[in-house]
């Protein structure tokens, strides 16, 4: 029915799409998967008119469609809920339900035909709620259902669910997945995204897998393949990972940090994990699992509610990010560095030496040359490619960026750096480069927590791997660094609600 | 889960009226009419004579119409600082329309609602087209409009325009002023927009997210231009109110204007960041606002406390807000 051929989309610095296709059939749920990154919310944004492809084609039935906007891939058919809430919370359920096209006379809203339309819709899903409530007082999985009433409104003959469990509890997902079933049986093509595969496999019928990009295996019938043969496909077995030097860590000495059964305001529970000096704890997760969360909360950005965080051995209260850098030496490499990590308005100079303007300030000002001093130090160690030491951040390339960005904890002297997505949007060559660099900060004697999405990245750079989702730890692997086997051992990790105990050893 | 026993369900009239007296609105009538006992109690009654009351309904009209004319962009989320001198300029013009182009009074006032709108869209078109922020494209087409309102007539006093309108804004029906009644109306107009009209829903989805509201097929684009426009037209009507009630008009018409503008929604219960209006909420606030100025009349009090005790209020308004929201959030 809905076809997608040879989709590419470029977004800067990132090759997203390079070759998807998609085929759905009318009357059957097809399970779209794939690592973090893979490529599958920019599909759907594609398929649903957010995002226009650089190039391929999308086509319903024998003739091809332009999809400009939202609103032409809902007169197409396309009916979407996206990962996200996308609801206006002071409208009431029949308004949202109906945004897009309100039933008007004479320019006002015509509450009566609002009402029956969006009753009508609800019913499709045998859901009673009052079509008056505004949806700020609806749970998350009555908002869930609104917005698939919604994508329904719109006559779609096309439904895509990106991620529709994430925030739902198991009953709430199984009465999801009847409605699926329902839907399916009357004749529509749906689309599920989504990480677990348990679920994937009750209820899907055919498969496409995505894997940087591409489709590596497209619209199969699910019952052919088993579980682990859907994880070989999302993670590829034909990986070869960078070897960088062997560092051999003393298991006898002791961690620089450990956590113990430590609980935050933002609901991790029981994370337990230590890292010694000279070691790089790898910790990996999906999306959304709370590992920036984690590194905030350490750095005194969240509160911890119980549990203790010692740092060389004493218990710690970290009040806020000058206390842990100061007081306890502990940095943390945002993620999201253009917003959290750099002043990109101004020079790399002043970028690095921001840490420590305490320490060069004489008589309370700060001078260029003492700026300069520092940073031409650190653009020399970590090979930091600028033109002038009066260059401004925001004119650097991704991967310079993120280098100055690193620079900026070095020159604080820290001795425990968290460092989160530190790849995310570089080049492959700037990529092995930064690995490069991170081995030798840990070999230099640096305790570092990498998070990270990246499996190959993870595998290739960790001594060991925590594995995290839904705010708490599902275990610890020790990381002989075969890609094969360890990436199989850590989505296995994620997706295996039995996975607790096995191979898995305990956290310190 | 089954969503139906979650249901916020109909509310029996104990939760009806619950519904009305923890309402935002609730608060603010019971504060009005309470201020106005007691300012009427303490002035032994004077305020209650025929022409103290006639003239504090008067001077109610333009603050009305002026919170709203900001009410409107803060609905999408943007602001207006050109309010004030767009109003100015409006009012200019149409004087200068009947003294100096002899034009009859109801197309001058054509003339003033057609610059406050045809004003409006400029500046809203200018806030899409450059995506600069609302605030600074506003603040430089207020000092625009400011240059436009001097420009009309120089430092001088435009007066003895047509009899006919200086008549209709002297009077009244049924004791309420004519100006007043006009902006009530213009406020419930506004109400039954934003309340039922389609374009008004689209207003306030993009004020409440413009993700979701362009996932729906709204353009946000177009609901900040008509949304400026509105703000515009709302001035010009506040420039009409102006030339028929106050019989003159210089350039320093609508200077006082710009706090008044956004202190009866903010203390009214409009939501700064947009998707949430309350008309009455404004109306009763310009009200209260109103009782503070004539408080100052009747006791000689330096005018200067009158701006810091407003905006006092408005910072008080603010906090309340974020406290409440705080505290729903707590416990929903």
């Amino acid at each position: 029915m809905l076809t997608a051929e040879n989709l590419v989309k470029t977004f800067p610095g990132v090759r997203a799409l390079d070759g998807a296709s998609l085929r759905l059939a009318a009357g059957s749920v097809h399970a779209l998967l794939g690592e973090n990154g893979a490529g599958k919310s920019t599909l759907i944004k594609i398929l649903t008119g957010v995002h226009q492809p650089d190039g391929g084609r999308v086509a319903l039935g024998d003739t091809g469609l332009h999809l400009n906007g939202p609103l032409a891939a809902q007169r197409a058919g396309i009916g979407v809920v996206h990962q996200e809430r996308n609801l206006i919370p002071a409208f009431t359920v029949a308004e949202n339900i109906l945004l897009h096209h309100l039933p008007r006379r004479f320019g006002l809203v015509d509450r009566a035909r609002m009402h029956a339309e969006a009753r009508r819709c609800l019913g499709l899903l045998d859901l009673h709620l009052d079509p008056d409530t505004p949806v700020s007082r609806l749970s998350v999985a009555q908002a869930q259902l609104v917005e698939i009433a919604k994508a329904l409104s719109v006559d779609s003959k096309v439904l895509l669910l990106d991620e529709p469990t994430a925030s739902l509890t198991a009953d709430e997902a199984d009465r999801l997945y009847a409605i699926v079933r329902k839907l399916r049986d009357s004749g529509h093509a749906i689309v599920l995204v989504s990480h677990k595969l348990e679920e994937v496999f009750a209820i899907a019928d055919t498969v496409t897998v995505l894997r940087d990009g591409r489709s590596v295996a497209e619209a199969e019938p699910l019952a052919d393949h088993s579980q682990d043969q859907i994880v070989d496909l999302m993670v590829g077995r034909a990986y070869s990972s960078a070897r960088l030097a062997e560092r051999r860590v003393d298991p006898a000495t002791p961690p620089l940090l450990r956590l113990d059964k430590l609980s935050t305001a933002r609901g991790h529970h029981d994370i337990s994990l230590s890292v010694r000096p000279g070691e790089i704890l790898g910790l990996y997760g999906l999306v959304g699992a709370g590992r920036s969360e984690l590194a905030k909360a350490l750095v005194g950005l969240d509160r911890i509610t119980s549990g203790t965080m010692e740092v060389r051995g004493r218990p710690v209260r970290i009040r806020d990010v000058g206390d842990a850098l100061r007081g306890h030496r502990i940095g943390y490499v945002s993620e999201n560095r253009k917003e959290e990590g750099l002043f990109l308005d101004q020079t790399v100079a002043r970028n690095v030496a921001v840490t420590v303007w305490r320490r060069l300030a004489k008589a309370g000002l700060v001078t260029d040359r003492a700026e300069r001093r520092l940073m031409t130090r650190y653009v020399d160690r970590l090979g930091i490619r600028i033109s002038s030491p009066s260059q401004l951040a925001g004119q650097l390339s991704g991967g310079n960026q993120q280098k100055v960005s690193l620079a900026k904890w070095l020159a604080a002297e820290c001795e425990i750096l968290i460092v989160d997505e530190p790849t995310v949007g570089i080049d492959v060559r700037t990529k092995a480069a930064f690995h490069e660099l991170i081995a030798e900060l840990a070999e230099a004697g640096l305790a570092l927590l990498l998070i990270s999405s990246d499996l190959p990245e993870i595998v290739t750079l960790a001594d060991r791997i925590a594995v995290m989702n839904d705010f708490s730890l599902r275990g610890e692997l020790d990381n002989d660094h075969d890609y094969a086997r360890m990436s199989q051992a850590i989505i296995r990790l994620i997706h295996d609600d039995r996975a607790l105990g096995g191979q898995v050893h305990p956290a310190l | 889960m089954n969503p139906a026993t979650t249901t916020a369900g109909p509310a029996g009239p104990g939760g009806r009226l619950k519904d009305v007296t923890t309402r935002p609105e609730f608060t603010l009538a019971v504060l009005a009419a309470a201020g106005f006992l007691t300012l009427a109690v303490a002035t032994d009654g004077n305020l209650l004579s025929r022409g103290t009351l006639e003239a504090f309904f008067r001077f109610l009209a333009v603050p009305i119409v002026i919170g709203l004319s900001q009410m409107v962009v803060l609905a999408v989320g943007q602001m207006n600082l050109s309010v004030g001198t767009l109003t100015g300029l409006s009012a200019m013009v149409a004087a200068w329309l009947m003294l100096e182009g002899g034009l009859p009074a109801p197309l001058a006032v054509l003339g003033a609602l057609g610059v406050g709108l045809a004003a409006g869209l400029a500046n809203g078109l200018l806030v899409v087209f450059t995506r600069i922020n609302g605030f600074i494209v506003t603040l430089a087409t207020m000092t625009i409009f400011e240059g436009l309102r001097y420009g009309v007539n120089g430092p001088d006093t435009f007066q003895g325009y047509s009899p006919g309108l200086r008549d209709v804004g002297a009077a009244s029906v049924l004791g309420l002023p004519v100006v007043l009644v006009l902006a009530l109306v213009v406020a419930a107009l506004v109400a039954l927009f934003f309340g039922r009209a389609v374009v008004g829903r689209q207003l306030l989805a993009t004020g409440g997210s413009p993700f979701a509201a362009r996932l729906s097929g709204v353009s946000n684009d177009r609901s900040i231009v008509i949304a400026h426009g509105l703000s515009g037209l709302l001035a010009g009507v506040a420039a009409v109110i102006t030339v028929a009630a106050s019989g003159s008009v210089n350039s320093s018409i609508g200077d006082d204007l710009l706090l008044p503008s956004f202190a009866a929604p903010i203390i009214g219960g409009v939501a700064l960041a947009g998707g949430v209006v309350s008309v009455a909420g404004t109306c009763l606030a310009a009200f209260l606002i109103r009782l503070v100025d004539v408080m100052q009349a009747q006791f000689g009090i330096n005018p200067r406390w009158i701006d810091l005790i407003v905006g006092a209020v408005v910072l008080g308004a603010v906090l309340l807000g974020t406290m409440r929201q705080k505290l729903s959030k707590g416990s929903p």
